[in-house]
């Protein structure tokens, strides 16, 4: 038989059990939203998590030896030589070391323009990391991230999480104006002074005054320092006298399978690896993973409890229609003919259910979301929507229901297929 | 056009074998109507599903417009049953959810790939519903019609695809006297048009439209 001819009687089937297709569909229309909408609800959440903590699987944060007894002989200190050790572990793609200056950095006054939102006679204290140019080479836009010199305007990039932590907590507590939306920092210049410090007693008796640019937002620069180029971090403790070990080294690992291995040789090398920001990561992707896989199971479940329904269903169909399978067979239908028109029933059933729940996914999570932020305060990291709906979703929320629908109309189908025409219409 | 020699068809009643159709010789030509009459139970439903090919289990031998039908696969034979052969039933055995319109075109819609497409089917099927008389009723549900307009229905049906052969099984058996004659009249003129008609029956009343008469008993023709 055609597939034409196939359709057409599967459909026609359908149309004279309306109210059967109707609670068959509804189930498998149940089972397609809830896959839908927990799998959306956990790739959100996700995202959202990802947002919050942005760790970089391939990433290994090498620091000194907590406790040490080579330590205290002088080894295991992050210099060049161990950036170089580093850089050779095999798996290791690229090591940037980083040094936090020890010369304090102070902004007295507001950047240009910025007057207002700077609370009077406060004199900001800036943590400075050094990193190399090539670990934010990808944030700066192609700008020149590179040392000035002295007297040259220095070239900053902060934190992408900063700002959200600004809009969020910080301007909301001191009441200062929000960054408007639509307006970028990036480009914006500082007046600071090198070697002031608001601690007494931690101040360097010579004050430079320069000026900081910031030139881009990065993941890879720690929330709450301003990062500027390794070479100008060595030059102001050059000229400061002060000690020049890195206090930290970024691995980049080539792929993130390679970073158990990559940690292991580090350790073995007697450093040790900061854990906090990726365990952190780690822990609520977990979290999120684990929830999301167990409400994932749980709509599994729901299409196994369709397909059995659709199977119950369909069986008892056939069951009640032999004479109509035995007539379809005297009229030309083969016993194959026929297993496909019930497969068909099956799969339309299937596919009108997954379609009608995709959609019915979608209307909830918007329902959600509207609840949700209207219930939530503000907070940093909030997102927009708590849903992700990536472009194969709504045909893997068809297509689960389809072959639940399918798999449920198999045995119903094999049945159909051995109805003999001859005894049942005698 | 029909032919069946030497047809031996037993059924298993637990471990007793009843023997249905013990050497069954008959031919139908072209343009012939041949009445079969026997008693319920004679057999002579079943005969009819082997020269239909809905039967496979029998001995002896049967051939349709010259095909054998032991040699057929079974895709050969439901070609065979939807291009050269009609059936026509006691009960009519329309398709309830489908329209009487849509129940004259299945055999349309069950054809191969190279079928005709659906608007010539639909086409036709109104053509044949227009010969039985019941183009006014073609949308509506075998429920709301007759029992004679049923029959009429799986007549077209079984004329939709040009048949060569028509069986028909009690086919006035569920009809008044008036329809079951309008019907019996309808099989005769099949016959003139040159096809070759079976019909089984235990009513002497169709057996006098018929070219021949047949007596099946104890599983025998006479």
């Amino acid at each position: 038989m055609s597939a034409r001819g196939l359709f057409w009687i599967a459909r026609a089937r359908l149309r004279a059990d309306r109210r059967g297709v109707l609670l068959d569909a509804a189930a498998a229309c149940v089972g397609g939203a809830a896959l839908v909408f927990f799998l959306a609800l956990g790739l959100g959440v996700s995202a959202a998590a990802r947002r919050m903590f942005p760790a970089d699987a391939r990433l290994v944060e090498v620091i000194p030896p907590v406790v040490s007894l080579r330590g205290v002989l002088g080894g295991e200190k992050l210099d060049d030589l161990a950036v170089g050790r580093l850089a050779r572990i095999p798996g290791v793609s690229a090591a940037w070391p980083k040094l936090m200056l020890k010369v304090p950095v102070a902004a007295p006054q507001a950047p240009p323009g910025l007057a207002q939102s700077w609370p009077p006679g406060m004199t900001l204290q800036i943590p400075v990391l050094g990193v190399p140019p090539a670990m934010v080479a990808d944030d700066v836009g192609g700008e020149r991230f590179e040392d000035p010199g002295p007297g040259g305007t220095i070239p900053v990039v902060l934190s992408r999480r900063l700002l959200e932590v600004y809009e969020k907590t910080i301007a909301p507590a001191w009441n200062l104006p929000r960054i408007p939306p639509g307006v970028s920092l990036v480009g914006l210049e500082m007046p600071v002074r090198i070697g002031l410090s608001i601690v007494p007693g931690k101040g360097e008796p010579k004050v430079t005054p320069a000026r900081v640019r910031l030139i881009g937002l990065s993941d890879r620069v720690p929330m709450y320092v301003m990062a500027v180029p390794l070479g100008t971090a060595r030059r102001l403790h050059a000229e400061y006298g002060k000690e020049g070990i890195y206090t930290q080294v970024t691995l980049l690992a080539s792929r993130p399978d390679d970073v158990p291995a990559v940690a292991a040789t580090v350790h073995r090398m007697g450093f040790d690896v900061d854990e906090g920001d990726q365990a952190a990561a780690e822990r609520v992707g977990a979290v999120v993973g684990v929830t999301a896989g167990a409400l994932v199971l749980l709509s599994v479940v729901m299409c196994v409890l369709a397909a059995l329904a659709i199977a119950r269903s369909l069986s008892a169909s056939v069951a009640g229609r032999v004479r109509e399978i035995a007539v379809l067979q005297a009229l030309g239908a083969t016993p194959s003919d026929v297993r496909w028109v019930v497969l068909l029933e099956g799969g339309m059933i299937g596919l009108s259910g997954g379609v009608a729940g995709t959609f019915l996914a979608a209307l909830v999570s918007l329902a959600v979301d509207a609840v949700a932020l209207s219930l939530l305060p503000d907070f940093p990291f909030r997102p927009e929507t708590f849903f992700a709906f990536p472009p194969w979703l709504p045909f893997l929320g068809a297509a689960v229901p389809v072959l639940a629908a399918l798999a449920g109309a198999l045995a119903p189908a094999a049945a159909a297929a051995r109805v003999e025409p001859a005894r049942t219409l005698s | 056009m029909i032919s069946l020699s030497g047809v031996e068809k037993s059924f298993k009643d637990g471990a007793r074998e009843i023997q249905v159709l013990r050497g069954v010789d008959l031919r139908v030509e072209e343009g012939e109507m041949a009445a079969i009459l026997g008693p319920s139970g004679s057999g002579k439903s079943t005969l009819l599903h082997v020269a239909g090919g809905l039967d496979r289990d029998y001995r002896g031998e049967v051939s349709v417009a010259g095909k054998p039908l032991d040699r057929l696969g079974v895709r050969e034979l439901a070609r065979l049953r939807n291009e050269t052969i009609g059936f026509v039933f006691q009960s009519f055995n329309l398709l309830p959810g489908l329209s009487a319109l849509e129940n004259v075109m299945l055999p349309g819609m069950l054809r191969t790939p190279d079928g005709e497409p659906p608007g010539a089917i639909r086409v036709r099927a109104m053509e044949v519903l227009e010969r039985v008389g019941l183009l006014s009723k073609a949308l509506a549900p075998p429920a709301r019609l007759s029992g004679g307009e049923r029959q009429r229905v799986a007549i077209a049906r079984a004329l939709f695809a040009r048949p060569r052969v028509l069986l028909a099984d009690e086919p006035t058996g569920n009809l008044d006297a008036f329809t079951g004659d309008e019907i019996t009249r309808l099989f005769a003129e099949m016959a003139r048009g040159g096809m070759a008609v079976l019909v089984v029956t235990h009513e002497e009343r169709i057996s006098r439209a018929a070219g021949r008469v047949l007596h099946l008993r104890e599983g025998r023709l006479s």
